[in-house]
């Protein structure tokens, strides 16, 4: 209790004002000096090795990302390459469907107007064929038609006659 | 003899200060000012360590850079652990700022011979032995995870006072003002207790003897830093989970 009393007066007691208090013992410098010591001696290897590893693994994880980081950009090259290649190809693929949709076109065309000519001419023969036909009979009629109507006037208009005359006519003319 | 034991402890015992403070007084209110020395040299470390790591940045970080981007890294597996896959990304900063600023407080408390230098009053030492820091740090974690649940679910975070159920509504509620309470003792009341140990060790025996504890009052801070920072991020996460 004393001490206590003690303390609180040399509190007091101290002289106001700032100072350097270099008395070793009292300021504690040599405990402090090796405790400071060790702890840099024992610190520095156990924090130095934690750091170390820490920046190993850093490194380690920095190339290793790296590394896939540039095997992504291959792959994305070779990707792209293909893309391209794919690209041509199916640019000549249509264009040469194109063509051949061309050509078709053309002898489906070429075809086709060589068929209506065909069927044009076809057409034009059978009605020709009719026409004739028709004519055909349209002459027997007439003919039919006038056979009849001289048969009918020679009928009347020669007698016994005429036909003797011409009979005698007829015989003369062999007999010549 | 008494008499001898009490000139001995005048003359010894006069560096060692507690509840000592050197006050600035701004506006009326009293200050620590010993606490915002050496948290200033906490934020200009953290400061001048992040520009030096950014000053030119590798793809394949080495020294500075590679131990801090380890320590960002250590601290986005934290946050991820506590609050979860899908929202711990926005509570990185503040979690870390958190683990950073109280860890390298807490080294800089038992590495730095703050007592090289004397002050008009009070001593220097690390910023989270004293009570403000630690509670100005555990009141900013109660902001933070309540503006996580709000902002999440709205009105509807205060459901959550009601779960699982209605009967432990006071529990609930306690429970905003213990978590603050026990951040801020638990960091404060382990760091002072690693200082006093350390500082009684070395008026008594000033050498070698208080290796060990100092040691140990190194380890202790590490691990305050990020229980700290670990439960700051369990509170953010529990308040952004979702309940049924």
């Amino acid at each position: 209790m004393e001490t206590f009393l003690w303390l609180a007066n040399a509190g007091s007691e101290v002289e106001e004002g700032f100072a350097l208090n270099l008395d070793v013992f009292d300021t504690n410098l040599v405990n402090l000096a090796i405790i400071i010591g060790v702890l840099f001696y024992f610190g520095r290897g156990f924090i130095g090795g934690i750091l170390s590893e820490r920046r190993s693994k850093i490194e380690t994880a920095i190339a290793q990302s790296e590394k896939r980081a540039r095997g992504a950009k291959q792959a994305l090259d070779e990707a792209k390459q293909n893309l391209a290649e794919a690209q041509k190809k199916a640019d000549r693929l249509i264009a040469d469907a194109k063509a051949r949709a061309e050509s078709v076109r053309e002898t489906i065309e070429a075809d086709s107007v060589r068929e209506i000519a065909r069927m044009k001419e076809a057409a034009e023969a059978d009605l020709g064929a009719d026409a004739e036909r028709a004519e055909r009979e349209l002459r027997a009629r007439a003919v039919a038609l006038a056979l009849e109507k001289v048969e009918g006037e020679l009928s009347q208009r020669v007698d016994d006659s005429v036909r003797r005359q011409l009979v005698d006519r007829s015989i003369s003319m062999i007999g010549g | 003899m008494s008499n001898l034991f009490n000139n001995l402890n005048a003359v010894t015992l006069a560096s060692l200060e507690v509840g000592q403070h050197w006050y600035w007084e701004i506006g009326g209110l009293k200050l620590h000012g010993q606490v915002f020395l050496t948290s200033w040299f906490v934020i200009a470390v953290l400061v001048v360590a992040s520009v030096l790591a950014t000053q030119s940045i590798q793809r394949v970080p080495s020294g500075l850079q590679n131990f801090m981007e380890f320590g960002l890294e250590f601290i986005r597996d934290l946050a991820k652990t506590q609050i979860g896959e899908k929202e711990y990304r926005p509570w990185v900063p503040f979690v870390g700022t958190l683990f950073l600023f109280i860890f390298v407080s807490n080294w800089s408390g038992a590495l730095v011979p703050w007592k090289l230098f004397e002050i008009p009053a009070g001593e220097l030492a690390a910023p989270t032995n004293d009570i403000n820091t630690t509670v100005a740090l555990s009141l900013l974690t109660s902001l933070a995870y309540f503006y996580a649940g709000i902002s999440k679910k709205g009105l509807g975070y205060f459901a959550r006072y009601v779960e699982p159920t209605p009967v432990l509504l006071p529990i609930n509620i306690l429970e905003d003002f213990t978590k603050p309470l026990s951040l801020s003792f638990r960091l404060f009341g382990n760091i002072l207790a690693d200082e006093l140990v350390v500082a009684v060790l070395v008026f008594l025996v000033p050498l070698i003897v208080p290796l060990p504890v100092m040691v140990l009052g190194l380890f202790t801070s590490a691990i305050q830093a990020l229980i700290f920072a670990t439960l700051a991020a369990a509170y953010i996460g529990e308040a952004l989970e979702d309940h049924h």
